[in-house]
This record gives C-alpha cells, sequence and structure tokens, in this order.
C-alpha cells in the first residue's frame, strides 16, 4: 500500500477504510507548548498561541491530530466565574478560582451564556482556534462537555456532590442550565463553520467510578449526555470525540444505550482511560465506531523509550484490527512534561506494529 | 429513657453511615448528656460508622458524594464530643502525618477524603493544603517531627514535585516516610521514585499509614 499523509491516513479510518498504518492521536495539549517554546499557560489564554503550538507540534512529529482547544475545568469561566491559567511550576491546565456557584440560590440565579454578541470565557478562544483549523481544512474541534464534569466545576465540586442527594432539583437545573450552553455553543459553532467541519468532543473525569456510582451515572450525566448528542445529529455534524475519563467501566451500558437510542450513522471516536480493556471497548462499540487506543499516560511520562514502544504495541495489537479502525492513543492527555521521545515512541510503535500491509 | 451504650453506639455509626448530621449531632450531645465517655462514642460509634463507609466504598456499593455527607455527619458528632476528651498523659501521643496536594495541583477532594480516614484511625494530621511547594512540605515536617508525609497529585505534571519531597526528607528528616496516591500514580511509579507506600484510594492510604508507622 502507498504511504498515506496525515490527512489522508485520518480521511480512510473516518470513512470505513484500511489506512496505511494506525493513525496516531496523541491527545496532545499542554505538551505543544512545552516543545514550541511557549508557556503552557499562553496556549490556554490565548486560542492563536494554542493553534500555533499545537500546529507546529503537528508539523514536528507527522502525527495525525490537529490542533484543538479545551480543558477538564471549562464551564466557570463562562458562567462568571474565575480561572487560572497555567503558569505555575507544575500546572498542566486552567483551574477554578471562583466557582460562580456555591449556594442553591446561586444556580437559581445563574444566567446561561449566549454566543449572539462576544463569545463566553474558553470559547473565544476555541473559536479563534476553529477558525484557523478549519481554513485549513481541518475539522473544528469544540469541546461541549460533559455537562456533569462541567457542572460539578461550575459549583464548588464538594457541594455539588453532596447536592445530588441533599438538593437533587437544584442540582437537575444546574445541569440543565450548563447543557444549555453547550447547545448554544454547537449552534454557534455549526452556524459558523458548518457542521460537516465540527467534531464535538465530550467527556470528563467526574463521572469516573472512583466518584460516581453507575446509578448516579444514569440520573444526573445521562439525560444531559443524550440531550447534547441529539442536538448533534440534529445539527449535522458527522464524528464526535468521546473521552469517558478515567475508570468509567461500570457506566458503559449508558453509552452503549446513547448509541442505539440515537440510531446515529456518524462516528464515535471512543477513547476511555487505560482501565477499559481495548477489546471491551471493541465489543462494545466496535462494529459501527472507531476505538481509539488508552495507553497509560503517567507510564509515558517515567518510563523508558522501549517501555513506551512496548505498551504502544500492546494497544496496537489489542485494537488494530477492530472491525470500523483504531487509533492510537494515550487513555487522557499527553503528559504534558515528557519528553519528545515519547511521541516518538508512539510514532515508532504504529509504523513497526502498526501496518496493515 | 435512656437508650443503653451499645444501642447508641449503633445508632451514631448508622447515622454516619446515613450521612445524616442532625442525627449524629443529637446523638453526640446525647451521649455527653448521659455521661458516656466521649472517646468511647468516638471509637465505638463514629469510627466504626466510618469504618462500614470505606467497606462499602471498596467494594463500589458507596461512591464519593455519600462518602462527603458522612464525612459531614461524622465531624458533626466530633465536634461536639472532642472538646470534652479526657487528656491522658500515660497515653502515646498519635503518630503526626503532614499531608497536602503536590506543586501544581488544585484537585483537593481526594486529599481531604484521606485526610479525613487518617483522622479517623487516630494520627494527628497537619494539612498543608494544596499546590504546596516541596519546600513547605519537608520544613513541615521537620517543624512538627511528621511520621509520614502523604502527597496526592492528580496530574501527570504535579506527580513530578513528589519524588524531590522525597529526596529533601532524605537529606533534612530521614525519620519520615513518603505515600504517595492520587489518580495518575501506580505501585510501580511509587517504586520508581522511592516513596515508602502508594495507597489506591483513601481505605488503602490508611492501611499503608498504620504499617509504616507502626514498623
Amino acid at each position: 500500500m502507498a504511504r498515506m499523509t496525515p490527512p489522508e491516513r485520518m480521511g480512510a479510518v473516518m470513512m470505513g477504510e484500511k489506512p496505511d498504518r494506525v493513525p496516531v492521536v496523541p491527545f496532545i495539549l499542554g505538551y505543544s507548548a512545552q516543545i514550541t517554546g511557549v508557556s503552557i499557560g499562553d496556549i490556554y489564554a490565548d486560542g492563536d498561541k494554542c493553534f500555533d503550538a499545537m500546529f507546529n507540534s503537528m508539523r514536528l512529529h507527522g502525527y495525525e491530530q490537529t490542533p484543538m482547544y479545551g480543558y477538564a475545568s471549562l464551564g466557570p469561566w463562562e458562567f462568571g466565574g474565575e480561572v487560572m491559567f497555567p503558569y505555575g511550576k507544575g500546572h498542566s491546565a486552567p483551574s477554578v478560582t471562583k466557582h460562580p456557584v456555591m449556594s442553591i440560590e446561586d444556580i437559581e440565579n445563574l444566567e446561561v451564556p449566549t454566543f449572539e454578541k462576544e463569545l463566553p470565557g474558553g470559547f473565544k478562544e476555541s473559536d479563534k482556534v476553529a477558525k484557523r483549523c478549519v481554513a485549513m481544512g481541518m475539522p473544528a474541534t469544540i469541546q461541549t462537555g460533559s455537562t456533569f464534569t462541567a457542572s460539578s466545576v461550575v459549583a464548588e465540586t464538594s457541594l455539588f456532590l453532596k447536592w445530588i442527594f441533599k438538593e437533587p432539583k437544584a442540582v437537575h437545573l444546574l445541569l440543565e442550565k450548563v447543557s444549555d450552553m453547550f447547545v448554544n455553543a454547537l449552534e454557534y459553532f455549526a452556524e459558523t463553520y458548518g457542521p460537516e467541519h465540527c467534531m464535538p468532543f465530550d467527556g470528563g473525569p467526574v463521572e469516573a467510578n472512583t466518584i460516581l456510582s453507575p446509578k448516579q451515572f444514569k440520573e444526573f450525566a445521562y439525560p444531559y449526555m443524550e440531550k447534547l448528542h441529539k442536538k448533534i445529529k440534529e445539527l449535522g455534524m458527522p464524528a464526535v470525540l468521546m473521552h469517558p475519563c478515567a475508570d468509567q467501566n461500570l457506566n458503559i451500558p449508558y453509552y452503549v444505550e446513547l448509541r442505539k437510542k440515537l440510531n446515529w450513522e456518524g462516528r464515535y471516536f471512543w477513547l476511555f482511560g487505560p482501565e477499559t480493556p481495548i477489546q471491551d471497548q471493541i465489543d462494545n462499540f466496535g462494529d459501527h465506531d472507531i476505538i481509539c487506543g488508552n495507553v497509560d499516560p503517567p507510564s509515558i511520562q517515567y518510563k523508558s523509550y522501549e517501555d513506551v514502544v512496548r505498551l504502544c504495541k500492546e494497544n496496537i495489537e489489542a485494537g488494530k484490527d477492530s472491525p470500523n479502525g483504531f487509533v492510537l492513543a494515550p487513555g487522557c492527555e499527553f503528559p504534558p512534561l515528557a519528553p519528545p521521545i515519547k511521541v516518538m515512541a508512539m510514532m515508532d510503535a504504529a509504523e513497526k506494529y502498526g501496518r496493515y500491509d | 429513657m435512656d437508650m443503653d451504650k451499645e444501642t447508641l453506639f449503633k445508632k451514631l455509626a448508622d447515622a454516619v453511615i446515613d450521612g445524616d448530621e442532625d442525627e449524629t449531632a443529637r446523638l453526640a450531645q446525647e451521649a455527653l448528656d448521659t455521661g458516656i465517655d466521649p472517646y468511647d462514642a468516638i471509637m465505638q460509634g463514629c469510627n466504626k460508622g466510618m469504618a462500614e463507609v470505606s467497606d462499602r466504598y471498596e467494594a463500589k456499593e458507596m461512591f464519593v458524594p455519600e462518602i462527603l455527607l458522612s464525612a459531614d455527619a461524622m465531624y458533626a458528632a466530633i465536634d461536639i464530643l472532642r472538646p470534652h476528651l479526657k487528656v491522658d498523659d500515660t497515653v502515646a501521643k498519635p503518630a503526626t502525618i503532614i499531608i497536602g496536594v503536590a506543586q501544581g495541583d488544585i484537585h483537593d477532594i481526594g486529599k481531604n477524603l484521606v485526610k479525613m480516614m487518617l483522622d479517623v484511625a487516630g494520627f494527628n494530621i497537619i494539612d498543608v493544603g494544596r499546590d504546596v511547594p516541596v519546600e513547605t512540605f519537608v520544613e513541615k515536617a521537620v517543624e512538627h517531627n511528621a511520621k509520614l508525609v502523604a502527597i496526592s497529585a492528580l496530574m501527570t505534571t504535579s506527580m513530578m514535585n513528589m519524588e524531590p519531597v522525597i529526596e529533601g526528607l532524605k537529606e533534612q528528616h530521614s525519620g519520615a516516610k513518603t505515600i504517595v496516591g492520587g489518580a495518575p500514580i501506580s505501585q510501580d511509579f511509587a517504586d520508581n521514585i522511592g516513596a515508602a507506600g502508594y495507597g489506591k484510594d483513601a481505605v488503602a492510604a490508611v492501611r499503608i499509614a498504620k504499617k509504616l508507622t507502626e514498623a
């Protein structure tokens, strides 16, 4: 098979065809800043710097991931709270310094951000990245979830988790408002760039079963995920990047239900945490979707090049023949401080063990 | 009619499990009013309830929202009982543990759960907060003659600030051991950086803390 370019490789996977080799989407965010000479804080505070760093990192390494903007604590800034950008030692993503919701009354008074004039918070930076991506023929990757994780930081997190029992109606009201913000975001990006150019990115760590029970997931996370994915389907967006972060094995039946219930013809990219065996992902989603790898991110950070190649090899061997395609990826963000040789380890593993010809 | 001690302890434990802070506060006051030793009420009521909560978390029967409510309920009782504890100078002082979140990290729910469990287990806890510089961990360990330093991290960036604490302790307070935990941490990583222990969750952290401080 002739050697493909990265866009051809991803295009083949998207079309359900075999590429020349397994594509590599290393889920790089902060790392791109480290190796292009800007601070991690800058790529979150300025969408243009984000695009430049991620585009240059992509060119440098030759992987298949295109630039994207997003972080786990998205939500508070957009609802009028405050975040701190990661300029300090050891910081890797924006963190909340002022939650907009500290009481039930705050939930009642919370106003859903609109996208009619100035875009709210991080979406203004995300828009800069989307604009430049689409202008160059790459997808506009937009963070539109998860509603549950975003709500858990719009409100002070411990209070939010306790309100699940003490104030369930108020929790639902907050989830409704946060999901309405994401609906507004989906409509804005679809209208601005065309739905065919948009790839929503949904996922978060607070739904993990180390925190939340599957019953709580069903009652408080699932309905708002379904609401957003219905919207994605209505708008005609062709693919969604789903990242059920950390251990969400007990939630898998609900992700399967989502898929079935919407009867959607688009494609999901499933990027689970390292706790979910690749075979389980294939069994649940492989018939229609693209399975991403889940190499353990901390291992990428501190283990040797050889160890990382071995871990990638195991990932590739487990997923390569998934019926609708496989992409090599870590199980969460690529460690921002990892040395570049670790990206090389992923690329080398894909070349050596991921070829289809 | 006053209920007997054992019944009160059982009700206190159940109220902790149910996360009912009004009930735990009421029972704590009743314990004091009826002359029950507050130490017994804490150990046989609150602690037993929290131990059951730990077991249910390990068995995936309880999750973090319930644990947070149980913790509030437990502290509602302890806040009433603690001022009435008798001081016994003949009993050895509990080991001191410095606990905090590694530099670069502000995620402290996990740390707070571990702190609460260690507190319940009888340790003297010094909480140095979150986003804690390496030097602060070491200085506080020296200042309080700590036996253990417990560090948590949720990010692959902040976890890299654990090893310098271990190195600093070796130089300045070699009597202290270190336990580490948090989402990106594994036994392998703990071994790699020379930590004495790894707690995969709050329950395991208490187990390893007891083992290391008894050694």
